[in-house]
């Protein structure tokens, strides 16, 4: 395995495009195709954290809606609960979101392979009845923000989606950034190292606890970070709407779609994914009947069929086609 | 070759745009309002959300045709505002409170609808109607029950239903006639309920009724919705031994229930349900004789037809826009409730101004013959002040009418019959 140290330019253009893209006038103006955006913005951020772990490091985790989770809770309790702005929640959040993967995962990053995916799957149950009992932070009633000023400091607008547009924008340099550092440095490649076999990493002297955790704790504290942008763009949080499998899957899923281990992969999956479920629910969801959802699982089953290194396998077979050619 | 294929699809796309533009112009000709309904038509509780979906499309046919049989307000005429039609537009929330936001958007700035009528679960409604709010757009709630949203102070948010809080002084206020009448001596409470949004809320207003009324609370049982097994729960109930136990449990979770009780050998003295699994005709089929003798509130079931000689016609609409035919629910038909008092508030205001047709919504008390007690007024905040429901008792797989006793065709059996003398 090679990996080429390359500029960042496609990097920094992909940057620039999402930058000016409400700006230009068109179909991208209505606030559907913004929600759209926003929700394409979010998810490839959630699902660039979730492939820290499970795609650089080969730690398949379907716990991460509890992460995700957790970050909500963060901004939402500092919101409705003390009527302080979202921000000191949201760190707080993401904080106690590392600490509590750090927890979760000592123990379980003793199970290998399937064993630690197994493992995950329970702690989301957990969390969710944990949350769904705990009437501290609202409980099964979950938490629903006042109408309170819009604006920057309280991170909230009730009727427009470009400052959110803005926001999760935000979010994705972020996460991508941190994400394309680490690919760089000298833990991305221990990462790498211990996916590609753990024991041949740890004779070479990687430490691969260490290096599983760090892992971790990077990648929940991301995913927090997403979660209380979720709660903030909802206005509304209860454990079913965030610490759920099917949040879980979501992250996983667009992230297997994308490309799992590299950089744009998860931009791409949300990409492709996002747009998908949301136009295919506004267009044929009041038919009932879950036809959105039938159409939208027949997508994914021909994607992952044509493609199994989802979609960047694809633009890189289109590039290597082109470039024999040229 | 491939120059030929991009003038084709080139082509194509020129007459699908004409097409629409064609469909569009033809669309603004004619009269229409359109009105977006949000249910929960996948996931967990789609055959609720699809009921509400009929309930609504069947009120639509009845105010956009002439059924001069039929004798409910508009049914005569074709079309409210001098021949203005209504025209649906469907949407699907899944059950998702974060969906319900973003169809709410959805319908109102793509679809343009003019108010919208949703949207089942509680936990939904509440974000799905600020956005109405905010956007000063009525939004008209047949049935989520959750007390909270009509006391946040709205101006555009209508809800038809008796709410929780109502149900559970209700439900007080019958124990204290059975110690005052029947010498019942009932003392001690419990309540049993499903751990959601609904359930939660349901047990906190319980609670506070049975309190204010001087009773003691001794038992607090949450359970997991779609439990498999009740045996821990119903031990708690049967430790602490109330007289007296609350129900919040719906479908299938309401049917495990009774039968785990059954198991047990253990039965409170009366039994009381909310809107739940008590209320729907098919349970109570499967329970069969198990069901006899538990209590609940109902706003509407075909034994109540005696009282609302008007649901008949319009149940025969509703039978055929759901498959299999079911008569109404008590939450179905709040929806139709909705869209009929929205459509007659429209008329009456002579307007399609949100701010002149809330107003007017405020401003009279509403004919409405598939309300129990034929009558629909709002307080501040949306409530429907007139919601009535009556306490019925199964006897016989039948819904037997027992309180308030101006609506009673029966006398309440009590206690219940423990298992053993069935």
């Amino acid at each position: 395995m090679r990996y080429r140290r390359s500029g960042f330019g496609f990097g920094y253009m992909i940057f620039g495009i999402l930058a000016i893209l409400p700006l230009i006038p068109g179909p991208l103006q209505g606030p559907f195709a913004k929600h759209v955006l926003v929700m394409v913005l979010l998810f490839a951020s959630m699902s660039q954290a979730w492939n820290l772990l499970g795609g650089y490091c080969g730690q398949v985790s379907f716990g991460h809606s509890v992460f995700f989770g957790i970050g909500a809770y963060g901004a939402g309790m500092a919101v409705v609960k003390y009527g302080l702005t979202p921000w000191p929640g949201a760190l707080l959040g993401a904080i106690i979101a590392s600490i509590v993967s750090l927890v979760i995962s000592y123990p379980c990053f003793r199970l290998k392979g399937h064993y630690f995916a197994i493992a995950t799957f329970a702690i989301v149950e957990i969390f969710n009845r944990l949350f769904m009992v705990w009437y501290w932070v609202g409980g099964a009633l979950g938490l629903d923000y006042p109408i309170i000023e819009e604006g920057w400091q309280n991170f909230m607008w009730y009727d427009t989606k470009t400052p959110y547009y803005y926001g999760a924008f935000a979010l994705f340099v972020l996460v991508f950034s941190i994400t394309r550092w680490i690919e760089r440095h000298r833990i991305g490649y221990y990462m790498r190292a211990v996916r590609d076999g753990q024991e041949a990493a740890e004779s070479l002297g990687v430490n691969s606890p260490r290096v599983k955790l760090a892992a971790m704790a990077i990648s929940a504290f991301l995913a927090a970070l997403c979660g209380a942008f979720f709660v903030q763009y909802n206005l509304r949080v209860d454990p079913p709407m965030v610490m759920s499998l099917d949040m879980s899957m979501r992250f996983v899923l667009i992230t297997i779609l994308g490309g799992l281990g590299t950089l744009w992969g998860p931009l791409l999956g949300a990409a492709v994914l996002i747009p998908l479920q949301e136009y295919t629910r506004a267009i044929w969801g009041g038919l009932g009947g879950g036809v959105d959802l039938i159409i939208f699982g027949l997508l994914i089953i021909v994607i992952v069929i044509r493609q199994p290194r989802g979609l960047m396998g694809f633009v890189s077979w289109v590039m290597g086609r082109a470039q024999g050619r040229g | 070759m491939k120059r030929q294929w991009s003038k084709k699809v080139l082509a194509l796309v020129v007459v699908l745009l004409f097409v629409g533009l064609a469909g569009d112009v033809a669309f603004s000709q004619e009269k229409v309002i359109k009105i977006g309904t949000l249910f929960p038509l996948t996931g967990p509780v789609a055959l609720a959300g699809q009921r509400c979906k009929a309930a609504v499309e069947t009120a639509v046919e009845v105010i956009n045709n002439s059924y001069p049989d039929i004798k409910v307000p508009l049914a005569a005429q074709e079309g409210i505002l001098g021949g203005y039609k209504i025209v649906l537009v469907h949407a699907d929330h899944q059950g998702k409170p974060d969906i319900g936001k973003t169809e709410a958007e959805r319908l109102f700035d793509q679809e343009g609808v003019y108010a919208i009528i949703g949207s089942y679960n509680s936990a939904v409604t509440k974000p799905a109607s600020l956005v109405a709010e905010r956007r000063k757009k009525l939004f008209m709630c047949g049935c989520s029950s959750s007390a909270e949203l009509t006391k946040r102070g709205m101006k555009y948010f209508f809800r038809m239903a008796p709410t929780d809080e109502t149900e559970s002084q209700e439900f007080v206020t019958f124990v204290k006639w059975l110690n005052e009448t029947k010498g019942a001596n009932l003392k001690t409470f419990g309540v049993i309920y499903e751990n959601t949004e609904f359930g939660k809320h349901a047990a906190e207003e319980a609670k506070k009724a049975i309190e204010a009324a001087g009773f003691q609370y001794i038992a607090d049982v949450a359970f997991n919705p779609g439990a498999t097994n009740l045996n821990s729960e119903v031990q708690m109930l049967k430790g602490k031994n109330p007289d007296v136990v609350f129900g919040a449990c719906l479908g299938a979770d309401y049917i495990l229930w009774v039968r785990t009780m059954k198991q047990l050998a253990w039965l409170p003295k009366v039994c009381l349900n909310y809107c739940s699994g008590y209320q729907d005709p098919i349970i109570a089929q499967q329970l069969g004789p198990d069901g006899d003798y538990f209590m609940g509130t109902t706003g509407y079931s075909p034994e109540l037809a005696e009282l609302m000689p008007a649901v008949a016609p319009v149940e025969e609409i509703y039978k055929t826009k759901i498959d299999p035919p079911v008569p109404f629910d008590s939450d179905s038909i709040q929806e139709a409730v909705a869209t009929f008092v929205l459509a007659q508030a429209i008329e009456k205001a002579g307007t399609l101004d949100p701010d002149k047709v809330a107003e007017t919504l405020y401003a009279n008390e509403w004919e409405s013959p598939l309300s129990l007690g034929g009558k629909v007024a709002f307080a501040p905040g949306g409530q429907n002040i007139k919601a009535m429901s009556v306490v019925t008792q199964l006897k016989g797989g039948e819904y037997r009418r027992v309180f308030p006793l101006e609506l009673a065709n029966s006398d309440p059996v009590f206690p219940i019959p423990s298992w053993d003398k069935r």
